[in-house]
């Protein structure tokens, strides 16, 4: 919605804006959709005017349409993959995470989000040469376990510390913090971070529950416009500048006990694809996780990929089923 | 200003009334003056003045800064590297936490009564004031106790055990120099203590924690002794305990980020029965198993207490034992039964214990 002000096109001068004022007309949108000969009929303007101003807006403020012929090859040129290291997550992300597309990673407490996108910073920022943007607002970030990651990839100090250099960290708290932070990126943020080499492939928000779950709920009325002006947010952020969006979230307990993502189903529509960590019931203090596909627009659901966190690289042969695989995994 | 008009932080009415008036973007505001302001939109003057207010504030060059600023991981690696940690004087805790408790990040401590994490707490009061010569951080202490445990004469105790500890490690000058200073007094001085009688206060509280950190920018710990213990009673509203407690948890990792201090928390314990069985579980619900950084949780197992880490960001998850001694938190001893002889566990002050001590069972 753009506010009609003077000097927004040739003939909009102080006398026609207060005409259309009293008429209630103040945005560029109002006076597009009322009626030129009406409206020249209740204020005191010529019609030519009118439709002059009328036709410079509608030539300046209107969307341009796209084939879907073009819109598809753009996507096939732009779209990339970046592969997150591990090849059970890969398998079920399709691959990988996409550009253009928010993926979600969901789990209790101590169940890897973080590990997780850690792991995938690292091989983004090492494997792929790529900048990484983290948005960390539980403090959980840690420079230190970025570096023990990338020792056990490389042992050269300036590969490690080129890689380091190419994750960018920011800190917000609070939900209004992460939308100045969200719009800045998009207005100038990423720009100037893909001229200074290296261009800029993901980004990552842990966690996006921490800010916003304070602020839904109860007599608050502002929770629901914020979350998605959050999402709305970081899907143009993954839309326009080809990047691929990784947030967490935290995790709830539906009606019949079993988890689910949390944040509501207002949310469940901005991520593409939604994954579910979880720990491996019994195996105690390991870092065994099992991930589990809940929203995938190509592959079918609910397919589960086991995953140690610890080999991040590494291939498991089989996929969690049972006890036995297990002992044999331990043997030397 | 590329903000748009939803996103500022303005009250909801406001925000509405900005809308409808057509304004989209930050920046179609910033040339209003206020009576224009108020006139167009139809808003009371001192709310447009707050609101012109607020923008100005917003496009000040530092708050822009904090906003945009990123850092590389390598800028805070340094950084990491220069905030050091709190030792808690149990070398078995501290290996597995990384060197002691880390600054700039939350620990939450949680353990069923009696099992010392009180004890804890008051330990790392006094070993953050450990002299930098000695690899500790020379700084001080705020203390929140919401439940009157804070005892004093147990701090003396542990004061005085902490400066005999380093008296036999000091060898250089500059180190016995530092312990020339280093008393049971300056160090009881440079805990302040706060009591919080129910959540409100406690909410206030931490409200004011950031001008106080401003104002004592040597205090490098603060403790919240528990923050359970308000939010278990008389809540009856368990959403809005979820939410109080959510915002609460980022207003303190975001005070233990901006001012280098490291932030305790202590929960207590609750059943979960989950098919026939029943398992204790750290209190206050699921989504504040989130809020914490990290996640000590203590446990007995038997006669032994042992510590483990839960949840890290860096760590792995480990479990330790540990002993409470006269002297404090310290490592358990190697024998399996400790005997009289080689264990001192006592309560020095002679106060009602709540767990019985090991001295009484043999």
């Amino acid at each position: 919605m753009v506010i009609l002000r003077e000097g927004i096109c040739p003939g909009v001068n102080e006398e026609f804006i207060k005409a259309l004022q009293s008429e209630d007309i103040k945005t560029v949108e109002d006076f597009v959709s009322c009626n030129p000969e009406e409206l020249a009929q209740k204020c005191s303007l010529s019609y030519k005017a009118l439709v002059a101003v009328r036709r410079v807006l509608l030539a300046q403020y209107t969307a341009f349409p796209v084939s879907g012929a073009d819109l598809y090859e753009e996507l096939l040129s732009s779209t990339a993959i970046l592969s997150t290291g591990n090849p059970s997550l890969d398998k079920l992300l399709d691959s990988g995470l996409y550009t253009g597309e928010i993926t979600e990673l969901a789990g209790s407490p101590g169940s890897g989000k973080t590990q997780v996108c850690f792991s995938v910073a690292v091989n983004i920022s090492h494997q792929l040469k790529q900048t990484v943007f983290y948005i960390d607002t539980k403090g959980g970030m840690c420079a230190n376990r970025l570096l023990q990651m990338l020792q056990s990839k490389t042992p050269n100090m300036e590969e490690q510390m080129e890689a380091l250099q190419k994750i960018k960290v920011l800190r917000v708290f609070d939900v209004f913090s992460l939308l100045a932070c969200l719009q800045n990126l998009r207005s100038n943020g990423l720009q100037k971070a893909s001229v200074g080499g290296g261009s800029v492939k993901a980004l990552m928000v842990d966690s996006v529950s921490a800010v916003l779950s304070s602020m839904l709920g109860g007599k608050q009325n502002e929770g629901m416009s914020l979350l998605m002006q959050v999402a709305g947010e970081l899907k143009m952020i993954a839309k326009d500048f080809n990047i691929a969006v990784l947030v967490t979230n935290h995790v709830t307990k539906d009606g019949n006990g079993h988890l689910k993502a949390g944040l509501g189903q207002s949310w469940s529509h901005g991520p593409r694809t939604r994954v579910l960590l979880q720990r491996i019931e019994g195996a105690g203090t390991s870092s065994l996780r099992t991930a589990t596909l809940t929203k995938s627009s190509r592959q079918a659901c609910h397919l589960v990929e086991g995953f140690d966190l610890c080999h991040w690289s590494e291939e498991r042969r089989t996929s969690i089923s049972g006890k036995r695989k297990l002992e044999e995994r331990s043997k030397p | 200003m590329h903000r748009t008009v939803p996103s500022l932080p303005l009250a909801p009415s406001v925000k509405v009334k900005l809308i409808n008036a057509g304004f989209q973007v930050a920046s179609d505001l910033i040339d209003m003056r206020p009576l224009q302001l108020c006139k167009e939109v139809g808003i009371s003057q001192q709310e447009a003045v707050e609101v012109l207010q607020m923008l100005r504030d917003d496009g000040q060059p530092h708050q822009q800064r904090a906003a945009t600023e990123s850092l590389t991981a390598l800028d805070l690696l340094h950084q990491e590297q220069a905030l050091g940690s709190i030792v808690t004087f149990c070398s078995a805790l501290d290996d597995a936490l990384g060197g002691g408790l880390p600054v700039g990040k939350t620990t939450e401590i949680c353990g069923a009564p009696g099992v010392g994490k009180t004890q804890l707490c008051m330990q790392l009061a006094v070993d953050v004031q450990i002299p930098v010569c000695f690899g500790g951080l020379g700084g001080k202490a705020l203390y929140i106790d919401t439940e009157g445990s804070f005892l004093v004469q147990r701090v003396a105790d542990m004061a005085e055990a902490a400066v005999q500890h380093c008296t036999l490690l000091a060898e250089d000058t500059e180190q016995r120099q530092a312990l020339e200073e280093l008393t049971v007094e300056k160090i009881l001085s440079n805990i302040f203590l706060v009591r919080c009688h129910d959540y409100v206060e406690l909410l206030a509280e931490v409200y004011l924690l950031p001008d106080f950190l401003s104002e004592h920018p040597e205090v490098r710990l603060v403790v919240i002794d528990s923050i359970a213990f308000p939010f278990r009673h008389d809540f009856e509203d368990l959403s809005q305990r979820t939410r109080l407690l959510n915002g609460l948890a980022q207003q303190l990792i975001q005070l233990a980020t901006q001012h280098s201090v490291a932030v305790v928390l202590t929960n207590q314990m609750t059943t979960r029965v989950s098919n026939g069985q029943s398992k204790l579980v750290p209190a206050l619900g699921e989504s504040w198993g989130h809020a914490a950084t990290q996640r000590l949780i203590l446990h007995w197992e038997g006669l032994r207490r042992l510590a483990s880490l839960y949840k890290s960001p860096s760590q792995m998850e480990a479990t330790i034992q540990y002993q409470i001694t006269v002297q404090g938190f310290r490592d358990a001893p190697d024998e399996p039964r400790p005997t009289p002889a080689t264990s001192a566990v006592s309560s020095p002050s002679g106060n009602h214990s709540k767990h019985p001590r090991m001295e009484d069972r043999s």
